[in-house]
């Protein structure tokens, strides 16, 4: 056998976040058929939230990070995904957060997104991180300036038009 | 720490490996020329990237998936084989790519051989399909090759009719 990739685990106070598995698609199915999608490439069908969960367990073994599957440690519930993204068509590493129904309104997004950034800066050693978020997106953009990030310019992407890039404080600023 | 492993197969001429972060130009090449249509293309690079993670992903989704076929001596990305089964097909399908520059040397006959080899084998699957949009003679001459036959036609939502070949049982294969 040989060994292609590893996810690693982090822990929050409240949320663990792990690698995505198959039992997480039916919970994605429901949250890309909703408006609630329509920021992130949405609405998807079915078959292309499963094409795009396999998308994100590879985006690991191409480039040595990406996204986790978000689980709330009380419950052992899937609640969502955050993580490290820059497949082919992005300008630098993007971090990016989605939440299933249910799970909005509770600071889960911030509390997995400082893990995320704080893995980039210190196990993956980047000095800079970006979210990439749509124009009408405001509560990922209430996210953002929770996170201390601020609004920085456009952006033209070939699949989601024109978002908005917002810059995230630099390892040395977070400290 | 999840930890996910693909397998490496040989056959006499080729290696079947995972694909490697090295593999992406070759596999960009083929989504954009007009070999992947067959396969729903052509494909845009950043689309190409995508359909590579998500051919590694399914290995973490379904414990198996396709490999890179590679020479055995320089390692060379030559085509994707292996076995697929995404949410929207009907079961587990023996699926090939040959890369153009590897045309002619056999790749996807004895590389599909391994995978049904293995599908049968490792994974004790009882049964194997492949599927072919129409217009690709070359992968039903191709599967008729391994002792396929058509089986009933499956509608897929985006792809359209999709040709279903019945492969050959465990026992047949011996």
């Amino acid at each position: 056998m040989t060994v292609v990739f590893q996810i690693p685990e982090l822990e929050t106070d409240r949320l663990r976040l792990r690698a995505p598995h198959l039992d997480d698609w039916p919970v994605m199915c429901e949250f890309f058929a909703s408006d609630r999608a329509k920021f992130v490439g949405g609405p998807m069908t079915a078959e292309q939230t499963w094409r795009g969960l396999a998308t994100e367990t590879g985006h690991w073994a191409l480039r040595g990070f990406g996204r986790w599957a978000l689980e709330e440690k009380a419950t052992g519930k899937f609640i969502g995904n955050c993580g490290l993204w820059e497949p082919d068509g992005f300008p630098e590493m993007e971090l990016g957060w989605d939440l299933m129904a249910g799970a909005t309104g509770k600071g889960y997004a911030t509390e997995a997104g400082a893990a995320a950034r704080a893995h980039a800066y210190n196990a993956l050693g980047r000095t800079t991180v970006i979210s990439m978020i749509a124009p009408g997106n405001d509560g990922s953009k209430a996210v953002a300036t929770r996170l201390g990030a601020a609004f920085e310019k456009m952006f033209s992407h070939v699949t989601f038009g024109d978002v908005e890039i917002w810059r995230h404080p630099t390892p040395e600023a977070l400290k | 720490m999840t930890t996910f492993e693909i397998p490496t197969v040989e056959t006499e001429n080729f290696r079947l490996r995972a694909p490697q972060i090295s593999d992406p130009d070759a596999y960009t090449v083929f989504g954009a020329s007009y070999r992947s249509a067959g396969v729903g293309g052509p494909f845009t690079e950043a689309q190409s990237f995508q359909r590579l993670a998500a051919l590694i992903g399914h290995w973490g989704l379904r414990g198996f998936g396709r490999w890179m076929v590679a020479d055995k001596d320089t390692n060379e990305p030559l085509g994707v084989v292996g076995l697929i089964y995404p949410s929207d097909w009907p079961e587990t399908e023996i699926a090939w790519t040959v890369f153009e520059k590897a045309e002619g040397k056999g790749v996807a006959y004895e590389c599909a051989l391994a995978a049904r080899k293995y599908g049968y084998d490792v994974l004790g699957l009882k049964t194997l399909i492949s599927c072919t949009m129409e217009g690709n003679t070359w992968s039903e001459v191709l599967a008729q090759r391994m002792g396929a036959t058509r089986d009933a036609d499956f509608a897929h939502p985006d792809y359209g009719t999709m040709r279903v070949w019945r492969h050959l049982p465990p026992e047949a294969c011996k």
